[in-house]
């Protein structure tokens, strides 16, 4: 992994601040960068504001404070700047969200032809290679519901690829899984990361951050609170609170 | 011998076909003896020539036929607006236009909370003359907007009842509103709101009634007028409430197959 060349900077995320209504504070002056090709593994417990980075990223939520700029496009009120990073941003969610009234093959062609402005057939072709890359091509005429989870994912990991976006990003997308179908969903992330594509991830599957992450953030309570290459992090923290973490949960 | 003829019974539902005869037959009983001891005497055989006649074995409609045929079309051009205007609400009320939901919430508040009946004088005698609209217009478009804000409500429960994670997946995949709204939110809201919204058709037709208070001529206006000439009350007021019976209970039945339908499907 470590000879894996980075091109420049596409997602520079400044001091950004985010307090829910109900006061929780679920950010607070979290600050990074992200090159592009490389993997970004986001760590820590539940509530640590890992889940709210990932959707601040893409403007579902909004950020307090702060400034988020995706290749080159700031994150502001102009709503063409949201649509361009929206179309830019792929992103995969814990429970899926497949649209359960359309085929898995219109799942993926929908937004190609709306947003992308492909022919049916174009969206067709790309939604058919896609299905093949997982696996799943036989159960292009199905609906979700007749998927099981893991089926299920990796469509929707085709969904949001058939954007052709710049970056993936993956909120828990094997949490919701049974165990025997993780390994499938995180064998399509592999493949991913080795071709190339700007990943954030947001996991509890430390063997795949181990192996394919080249930089890990562990975060507590909106703060980032130790980073480093996967070596240094698993192998070699530096902060206790960090080390904890990884005792309880390896 | 007598538990396997109560068992008999018991699983041919005959004790409760039997309760419910007698419960109709007595019903029926007290209606004709009321009507009695009010020195009324039933002519029925009165009643088929305001329906429909034969001349020279040519079929021709009574007025109460007529008027069915009004009642019909005002039900029917009186539910599409029904169904625009509970729409159009709806995605008001959701908007985030202040101004949008302002005026969903004015007019949601004004039409439920105020008397149907109000609502026709209102149209005819305010608002008709102001447009330049007929008495059939005038009742259709209060209909509509009464049985509207009805089914706004329907509408909105539907809507929101959608998972918020289809909101969100459309708006990754980078979805307009319009978008998300045409091809992800409705289709699957209104799967799950027709049968109350087809019922809101139901409500349409009893309610179509009222509108013979401004003198459109339909079913109950007709029957109205027939009373008034020939004291025939009851029996053409009992037999146009069994044709609206008759088409409630059509459009129900349709309902309920269309529930079970749409059931098997999802």
């Amino acid at each position: 992994m470590s000879a894996k060349q980075f091109g420049d900077y596409i997602i520079h995320v400044d001091k950004i601040g985010k307090t829910f209504s109900n006061g929780v504070v679920a950010l607070k002056d979290f600050s990074t960068n992200i090159r592009r090709r490389e993997v970004v593994v986001l760590i820590g417990p539940s509530g640590s504001g890992k889940s709210t980075f990932l959707r601040c990223l893409n403007g579902l939520e909004e950020i307090d404070s702060g400034s988020i700029t995706i290749d080159g496009i700031p994150l502001d009120d102009n709503r063409k700047h949201r649509r361009e990073i929206r179309k830019e941003v792929g992103m995969v969610f814990q429970h899926f969200n497949l649209f359960p009234h359309l085929t898995v093959l219109s799942n993926i062609t929908l937004a190609q032809m709306l947003v992308r402005k492909r022919s049916k057939t174009e969206a067709e072709n790309e939604a058919m290679d896609l299905l093949r890359k997982v696996n799943i091509s036989d159960k292009a005429k199905s609906y979700p519901s007749q998927l099981s989870g893991g089926q299920q994912q990796r469509v929707a990991i085709a969904r949001a690829l058939a954007m052709k976006p710049k970056v993936m990003m993956f909120d828990e997308a094997t949490s919701a899984l049974d165990p025997e179908m993780i390994g499938e969903v995180l064998e399509v992330m592999k493949n991913l990361a080795v071709e190339g594509m700007t990943m954030v991830v947001v996991t509890h599957e430390m063997g795949f951050a181990r192996e394919v992450s080249d930089w890990v953030i562990f975060m507590e309570n909106g703060m980032k609170v130790e980073e480093g290459t996967a070596d240094h992090f698993f192998n070699n923290p530096q902060q206790d609170r960090t080390k904890l973490f990884l005792s309880q949960i390896l | 011998m007598i538990r396997s003829i109560f068992q008999f019974c018991k699983r041919h539902h005959l004790v409760d076909i039997l309760a419910f005869l007698a419960l109709m037959i007595s019903g029926a009983l007290i209606l004709v003896r009321g009507a009695e001891d009010q020195g009324y005497y039933w002519q029925w055989f009165r009643v088929p020539k305001y329906i429909y006649q034969f001349d020279d074995g040519r079929f021709i409609a009574g007025p109460i036929l007529e008027g069915l045929k009004i009642t019909l079309n005002i039900t029917w051009i009186s539910l599409i607006l029904t169904y625009v205007i509970g729409l159009v609400t709806a995605l008001m009320r959701l908007s985030n236009s202040l101004l949008a939901r302002a005026i969903a919430r004015v007019y949601l508040e004004i039409t439920r909370n105020t008397p149907l009946l109000v609502q026709i004088f209102f149209m005819y005698f305010v608002i008709a003359p102001i447009l330049d609209i007929d008495r059939f217009a005038a009742g259709v478009l209060a209909l509509s907007f009464f049985e509207g804000s009805y089914a706004s409500e329907i509408y909105r429960s539907g809507i929101v009842a959608i998972n918020k994670g289809q909101w969100e997946a459309a708006y990754t995949l980078g979805l307009s509103t319009y978008q998300s709204y045409r091809y992800i939110i409705l289709p699957q809201a209104i799967r799950r709101i027709l049968p109350p919204l087809t019922s809101q058709a139901v409500s349409l037709i009893k309610d179509s009634s009222l509108v013979s208070v401004i003198a459109v001529y339909e079913m109950t206006m007709y029957a109205n007028e027939i009373a008034s000439e020939t004291f025939l009350v009851f029996e053409i007021f009992f037999t146009i409430a069994a044709i609206y019976l008759a088409l409630a209970i059509t459009l129900s039945r349709f309902v309920a197959y269309f529930e079970k339908r749409t059931q098997v499907a999802s």
